[in-house]
């Protein structure tokens, strides 16, 4: 059957702004524009999406164990599969530990995937209640590393 | 032998191949979106590992992802499955140089034919019939012009990089071919960062039918009995079915030698298939795929083999294990593609909560599908719910033993093509067999009663 011209018929480029939205999600990166033509778009993230803590296309309701969470701790979860490290090397001491109070942007662990340190960071302030991985060991996409408790506002 | 393998896959496939590992003492690891918590494979895998977001480009298409999975699973091989990184060359090289063996041809061999115009060159300097066109790419407008007065209109111009009818046009005239040249040359750099095309003589009225090859690294290959996979909708197979209706014998041999020939001058080794379009009694190479195919349950059921085990044995550099007899069909086989979409309503793709899962059953009925009942399909990934097979003595039985297991086929909660099968079943035409690749765009679906009906559109 002839092919016929899709975009010819579909004004708005849906999919293309589709591709823009995972993009900008992936990215966590905070506006993305794109101008071809005449048209140009503009995706905006939310504010709180922009952390890379958050948890894109997860249905509210799932959150599997009845978690810590609901106490008012907040988890810090792995961005990546790979290995866990609570120092920065070998032999050296750990970034935190239980009962440390640390500010956001601090970092808590490093993850390693193919070689590359990726730093986790406090999403917010508070005192470190509980690492939750081992250390030097495998973690997967989502798993929580630490239970943090925020500082009040 | 190998003794772990990542799926990196999900849905049906992930399970058919977590399956065969447990058949052969393989240890299995899935990996998961956060999407496919609930899933099956997942469930049933040895061990397995959440490698990312819903979106397949952060999950099942992250290769850092899958490669750091296996290096923390210890696994020594991955699977591809079909689809995502199955026949991505750079993804089998990274596991060439990580030491995974990766379950398929090598990257080398995956990079040559996933070229279409280079894949069309091979096959010709094998001495395999392939449909007139470009010697390789076509480069200008002036090119398809010249192979329009000597080869005659109309043409395709399809995309070098391509596949699914995407970067494809057809050309019916020499005023039509600058806009269809610079369009598929457009829509292939959008969809595979490559705008290369080339161009082949059009056939209108053509049948799909394709070899399906195992070969292992000690020289051996087999090609199994065609299969026919004609009923389609915008390039996108619906049901297929082995043998081919009505081939004759000299063509038969023919696509075995063909094949043979091919495979044999690629020095190929895993599973894979040779793809031709069979009219007027000549058949031409369209494409080879180097992995595993959704329909390689056809053959499977006709022939009596496991073509997942042996792929995994082959990977593992061990000989291939059928038997001369298994290479001549017994009986026959059709598959139906049962889908989440609405063949209602232009087949809108459909999601969402499985309410009621009732796979048929009894003698030659076999279903591979990742559903259970309270299972929800997420909206990111492709459609295929379940495959059903159906094997009977002849193809009339097989089609009568179609028509019984897709009656009993109860999925509820989203609409399928389930309705769309029963409809081609009854169809006069298909159950003469040898119908052609435009059988359903010729057709249009009315419903009747609450059955889908196919009537012939007049004109």
């Amino acid at each position: 059957m002839p092919e016929t011209d899709e975009n010819r018929r579909d004004p708005l480029p849906l999919r293309e702004v589709e591709r823009l939205v995972e993009l900008l999600r992936e990215s966590g990166v905070g506006e993305i524009r794109v101008r071809r033509g005449e048209t140009e778009i503009s995706v905006k993230a939310r504010p709180e999406a922009t952390t890379p803590q958050a948890i894109q296309g997860l249905p509210e309701t799932v959150e599997p164990e009845t978690s810590p969470e609901m106490d008012g701790l907040h988890a810090v979860r792995s961005p990546v599969v790979g290995t866990f490290y609570r120092a920065p090397a070998p032999g050296e001491g750990a970034y935190v530990e239980v009962g440390d109070a640390v500010s956001a942007g601090q970092t808590l662990c490093i993850v390693e995937a193919m070689k590359l340190m990726n730093e986790i960071v406090a999403d917010v302030s508070g005192e470190v209640v509980e690492v939750l991985a081992e250390n030097a060991g495998g973690v997967e996409y989502d798993q929580p590393l630490f239970y943090l408790r925020p500082d009040e506002q | 032998m190998i003794g772990k393998v990542l799926v990196a896959n999900r849905g049906e496939i992930a399970l058919r191949v977590i399956r065969a590992c447990r058949e052969l003492g393989i240890r299995s690891v899935a990996v998961y979106s956060t999407a496919d918590r609930e899933s099956l494979h997942h469930e049933l895998a040895d061990e397995s590992v959440c490698i990312g977001p819903p979106p397949a480009a952060s999950s099942y298409l992250n290769i850092p992802a899958i490669i750091s999975a296996a290096e923390l699973t210890g696994a020594d091989a991955v699977h591809p499955g079909y689809g995502f990184l199955a026949e991505n060359a750079r993804f089998a090289e990274i596991c060439e140089r990580v030491g995974l063996t990766f379950v398929g041809p090598d990257s080398r061999t995956i990079a040559r034919m996933g070229d279409k115009a280079e894949a069309r060159e091979t096959a010709a300097a094998a001495g395999v019939p392939v449909t007139p066109g470009s010697d390789g790419p076509c480069g200008s407008v002036r090119e398809v012009k010249r192979l329009g007065a000597e080869l005659g209109y109309p043409l395709v111009i399809k995309a070098s990089a391509g596949g699914g009818g995407k970067g494809m046009r057809v050309v019916e005239s020499e005023a039509q071919v600058e806009e269809a040249y610079l369009g598929a040359s457009r829509e292939a750099g959008a969809n595979f960062g490559d705008g290369s095309v080339y161009v082949e003589k059009y056939v209108r009225s053509l049948r799909h039918v394709e070899m399906q090859v195992l070969a292992d690294s000690h020289g051996t290959t087999v090609t199994f009995p065609e299969r026919d996979c004609s009923i389609q909708r915008r390039y996108q197979k619906l049901i297929e079915e082995s043998p081919a209706p009505g081939l004759p014998e000299d063509v038969r041999a023919g696509l075995v030698e063909a094949s043979e020939r091919l495979v044999g001058s690629l020095g190929y080794e895993g599973a894979g298939t040779v793809e031709f379009v069979y009219a007027g009694g000549q058949f031409n190479f369209i494409e080879m795929n180097t992995r595993l195919q959704v329909e390689h349950c056809v053959t499977e059921m006709v022939c009596g083999v496991d073509i997942v085990a042996e792929q995994l044995k082959v990977a593992s550099g061990e000989r291939l294990e059928v038997p001369p007899e298994a290479l001549a069909p017994d009986g026959h086989a059709i598959e139906f593609r049962i889908n989440a979409e609405d063949p209602g309503r232009n087949f809108l793709p459909q999601a969402g909560l499985v309410e009621v899962y009732n796979p048929p059953g009894g003698p030659g009925v076999r279903v591979d599908s990742h559903l259970y009942a309270g299972y929800r399909v997420p909206p990111h990934y492709d459609s295929l719910l379940a495959k059903l097979i159906v094997h009977a003595r002849d193809r009339e039985a097989a089609i009568r033993r179609g028509i019984r297991a897709l009656d009993e086929f109860a999925i509820s909660g989203m609409e399928t093509t389930l309705p769309l099968h029963l409809a081609v079943l009854e169809d006069e035409e298909f159950r003469r067999g040898g119908v052609t690749t435009s059988f359903l765009a010729e057709r249009e679906l009315e419903s009747e009663g609450g059955l889908l009906r196919l009537n012939a559109i007049s004109g």
